[in-house]
């Protein structure tokens, strides 16, 4: 008799806190999916086709000849390669940068809210403007920076010195967003358990490594995934510096060239759907690779 | 940790280096800005004259000056309410079992993973047809859907660590589950909850793509957006000190936002609710 | 952040419905009686407001010209064009046009042909090689509003006499060079259209063109070859910028004023930009026309035209603002106050041309042989492909290049292909 009232509670309760989850999540999904739902499902239509803005008429279904045409030309692999040494780089500096500005960010004794909002700053900037602002800082003549070089050479016009640029604007202005993210992870590790170690005998670097960084797993992988999927869609500083000069075309930037400047609705759909694949298996391999549990796998109920 | 001078000398040389990463180009650009256009390429750091007449000019733009004004009210109005609905679903995706909830998570990493510049022009022609083209739900709902995903993930990684326990220890001390909510976990979550908001106004307040294609006057157009309409002297003149100019303007109010709000990522723990 | 459980959901939720209601109620602002407003769509121009509230007051309570604004750079006014007429948008009515599109949307059908008494009154007077710019297939698609042609500038204090081709440039540059003198020439050479601009010219000035007639096919052949011998000569001399390659209109106008530069070949806009920021480099700022090959060289071409779009609810009243926004008081304005040259023939005989164009005449030469870019409707992917393969141009190599190029133009003019 009360194991079976038990039981009956028990059910009602699981059928409330399913309903309490579904009106908690239903605001954001009924936003994502109005707002992004038809735009995702018609690119991945147009991918399908052969369709030019222009030529109306000539529109029909080829199936998977776009993905055909895409993946045998040699303009798309040169930009596909160039963004995966891009964002490997860049991410690979930010991450080493981002825990170093976080720490120096949440430990420093001095100026500590000064240091906070001025690490931001980068982040907030137009990238469109910071980009113009490297450009002209690297131009001959013009720019600060270009004097420090030998003379007569212009980096942005040469292939590695153009990327190095470019990784260089990216890894400024993004750094913050690690940076801050990190900050937020090293500010949940409980003071008392660095105490205690310290106390045990551990160093400085010992501390960090043994107790501060596995604390922090969750916050990292987080702000990684996020911040590799951007860099691989890095768009706005390659436009600007070189706009795909000398090889330096990244995968967004082809697919802008071709979906906007081509009209290529067909193509264009098609890249875009092929970055989106490339970037889906990033996450996946980080979710099962680095065994960063998706939110909701654990936790709960205890 | 003791303050000897030792220490306090030591970080603020550390501080001194971090400041200079941060602020040597942004110093860069502000000297375009105020630099007397003949002298713009001779190529110093310094400018050799200064002119004011850079800002007084954009701030004789009425649209520039709309355009901040779109831009607070729009990243304003859509941080905060991505901020309420991401928590909400944060919460529940951390705490919470109930169909769907995986289907929740990878969708909004679909979003966040979709190239946006195909996913323009479908959102254009559905905003014509809403009549939302050209006015400020127009740019929000879009800035919402883009910072959910974030927000999602940063709030539900941050909630999952708070251990369950204290919620029911207050609940068992009286407390409703909204109470429990509030006063337990809201502030051992703040972190989380400040830096993603943070994080969604900056991304609202520099976004161009949006901004540029979803709206045509400046009833809705954005700052960075009326930065691309600036006219030159003439039809090839990259008006240079201008646009460097509101580019300063233009980060004034992100720096205001964060100095707000930086405080508040490690307040949660001064709360002491962690301890035993 | 208060906390967002229970009770508060429903606030959150209706505060978001209100502000939508609100945006909404904004947006449908519409539905005015009184004169048609006729949307007009242009570049940014300091002074086209002036322009615009004349002709409202021409207009007389006909229509009223509302003046919307198109972003600075060209490729973002196509693209906001392009997607707005392609959504069938009734909302555009006068488009300020690029004279590079007017193939491109007359094949897809989004601007209207003009005819009649509309077409009479727009060709009147107006200068014929503006009036090609405008015309596809046999019909006229614009009314030309600004043209433009490049020039040969040069710093007379360093050169007494202005070479008159290309190889001539550059053995000028290179004596200059020995002189350690300034001695650079700089030309856009980025990859972009501008240097797309820059083959165009010296193939016609070489006696061919990149695409046939009727504009369907590949032509290159020896006139390109000997362009592309002239580009790579040029790249590698002492004349050329070592960032040539990076080289846009502005970039080659900051470095003409800045001194270093004793030549530059760019549209009459640097003699204004020169005259308020280096008054004093003014007297010896020079020009001559445009360097040739083998004879005279032929200028490239640019400008714009106003096109009226199909899905335009007044088509009169558009066609007839058009006609206004472009007429003689209209362009002496813009000519003399945004330095955009006139279409016009009698404008540029006006007293007050004299002080802001004393190179008049040489502009009104060089439209006489201008080089028209290659028209077809797929022109975005032919410039596209086309600075892809020729940039950087010292890279050159003619038979390879003009292979490689007219594999890839054939490819962009049926739009098959991926885009670089």
């Amino acid at each position: 008799m009360t194991g079976r009232w038990l039981g009956r509670a028990a059910t009602d309760e699981k059928a409330a806190e399913r309903r309490l989850g579904l009106w908690l999540c239903a605001p954001a999904a009924l936003i994502m999916l109005l707002v992004t739902g038809w735009p995702i499902l018609y690119s991945l239509l147009l991918s399908l086709q052969r369709y030019d803005l222009r030529f109306p008429r000539d529109r029909e279904w080829i199936g998977l000849a776009n993905y055909g045409a895409v993946l045998t030309d040699g303009f798309w692999w040169n930009a596909f390669w160039v963004t995966v040494l891009v964002t490997v780089v860049s991410v690979a500096i930010e991450l080493v940068l981002g825990m170093l500005l976080a720490l120096a960010m949440y430990r420093t004794l001095v100026w500590r809210g000064a240091m906070r909002t001025l690490v931001l700053i980068p982040y907030g900037i137009v990238t469109v403007v910071a980009a113009y602002g490297w450009r002209y800082a690297w131009t001959p003549e013009t720019g600060w920076l270009a004097g420090m070089l030998p003379e007569g050479s212009a980096p942005l016009t040469e292939r590695a010195p153009a990327l190095a640029i470019i990784i260089l604007a990216e890894v400024w202005k993004t750094t913050p967003f690690m940076a801050l993210l990190l900050m937020a992870g090293l500010a949940v590790v409980p003071g008392d358990l660095l105490q205690a170690a310290s106390m045990d005998g551990a160093t400085a670097w010992q501390r960090f490594f043994l107790v501060t960084l596995p604390l922090m797993r969750p916050a990292i992988l987080v702000a990684l995934l996020f911040r590799t999927l951007d860099a691989f869609r890095i768009f706005d500083d390659i436009y600007v510096l070189t706009n795909g000069a000398a090889d330096t075309s990244s995968v967004s930037l082809i697919a802008y060239h071709n979906l906007i400047g081509g009209l290529n609705l067909g193509i264009g759909s098609t890249m875009s759907v092929l970055v989106f694949l490339t970037v889906a298996a990033v996450a996946f391999a980080f979710i099962r690779g680095f065994g960063i549990s998706t939110p909701g796998t654990q936790g709960g109920r205890g | 940790m003791e303050r000897t001078p030792r220490m306090v000398a030591r970080w603020a040389v550390a501080d001194l280096l971090v400041v200079l990463y941060a602020l040597v180009p942004v110093l860069w650009i502000a000297s375009l800005s105020f630099k007397d256009p003949a002298t713009f390429t001779d190529g110093s750091f310094v400018p050799r004259r200064w002119t004011l007449e850079n800002y007084s000019g954009i701030f004789d733009n009425p649209a520039f000056v709309r355009g901040l004004v779109n831009s607070v009210g729009i990243g304003l109005i859509s941080t905060f309410i991505a901020i309420v609905f991401g928590t909400m679903a944060a919460y529940a995706v951390a705490r919470l079992d109930f169909p769907g909830k995986n289907v929740l998570v990878g969708a909004s990493l679909l979003v966040a993973m979709f190239p946006q510049i195909s996913l323009v022009s479908p959102l254009f022609q559905i905003e014509r047809a809403l009549g939302l083209f050209d006015t400020w739900p127009g740019l929000i709902l879009p800035y919402i859907t883009f910072a959910l995903p974030l927000t999602i993930f940063t709030l539900s990684s941050f909630l999952r660590e708070i251990p369950w326990e204290l919620e029911q220890a207050a609940q068992l001390d009286g407390a409703t589950p909204f109470q429990a909510f509030r006063q337990v976990i809201v502030p051992l979550a703040m972190p989380g909850m400040v830096t993603t908001a943070i994080l969604t106004f900056i991304f609202c307040w520099n976004d161009f793509l949006f901004a540029i294609s979803l709206t045509s006057s400046d009833r809705a157009r954005t700052a960075p957006a009326t930065i691309s309409f600036f006219t030159g002297s003439s039809q090839f003149e990259d008006p240079a000190g201008s646009i460097c100019a509101a580019a300063v303007v233009v980060t004034i109010p992100i720096v205001i936002f964060v100095l707000f709000f930086q405080r508040r990522i490690v307040s949660g723990l001064t709360s002491g609710a962690v301890k035993g | 952040m208060r906390g967002t459980f229970g009770r508060s959901r429903p606030c959150a939720a209706g505060a978001a419905g209100l502000v939508l209601l609100a945006g909404v109620a904004a947006g449908c602002g519409g539905g005015t009686s009184g004169p048609p407003t006729i949307n007009l769509y242009n570049a940014p121009q300091e002074n086209i407001g002036r322009i615009v509230a004349r002709c409202n007051r021409l207009a007389g309570g006909r229509y009223r010209i509302a003046l919307n604004t198109l972003p600075r750079d060209a490729d973002g006014q196509r693209e906001q064009i392009v997607r707005r007429l392609a959504a069938e948008d009734s909302g555009l009515d006068v488009l300020g046009l690029d004279v590079t599109w007017t193939a491109e949307l007359a094949e897809a059908e989004w601007i209207l042909p003009w005819t009649g008494s509309y077409e009479r009154r727009a060709r009147q007077g107006t200068l014929p090689r503006t009036l090609e710019t405008a015309t596809w297939n046999g019909r006229l698609y614009g009314a030309p509003y600004n043209s433009n042609v490049q020039l040969l500038w040069y710093r007379s204090d360093l050169v007494p006499e202005p070479p008159a081709t290309w190889d001539g440039l550059v053995r000028a540059a290179e004596r200059l060079a020995a002189q350690r003198r300034p001695h650079l020439a700089e030309v856009t050479g980025a990859p972009y259209e501008g240097i797309v601009v820059w083959f165009n010219s010296l193939v016609a000035s070489a006696g061919g063109s990149i695409l046939n007639p009727r504009g369907d096919a590949v032509a290159l052949g020896a006139p390109a070859l000997r362009a592309l011998g002239v580009m790579r000569a040029f790249a590698r001399s002492r004349a050329a910028d070592p960032s040539l390659s990076s080289m846009r209109e502005d970039d080659a106008r900051l470095a003409m004023e800045s001194g270093r530069a004793a030549f530059e070949v760019n549209w009459p806009y640097v003699y204004a930009s020169m005259a308020a920021k280096r008054p004093k480099l003014l007297p010896h700022f020079r020009w001559a026309p445009y360097p040739g090959v083998t004879g005279p060289g032929r200028a490239p071409l640019g400008g714009a035209n106003f096109g009226i779009s199909r899905y335009t609810e007044h088509p009169g009243e558009a066609f007839e603002a058009a006609l206004c926004l472009r007429d003689p008081q209209s362009q002496l304005v813009a000519a003399v106050n945004d330095g955009l040259p006139p279409t016009i023939r009698s404008v540029y005989d006006h007293p007050s041309m004299a002080k802001a164009y004393p190179m008049r005449q040489a502009i009104l030469d060089a439209l006489e042989t201008a080089a028209l870019r290659p028209k077809t409707p797929t022109y975005q992917n032919v410039s596209t492909v086309a600075s892809n393969v020729l940039s950087p141009p010292a890279a050159i190599d003619p038979p390879r290049t003009e292979e490689r190029l007219r594999e890839l133009i054939s490819d962009a003019l049926q739009s098959r292909g991926v885009l670089p």
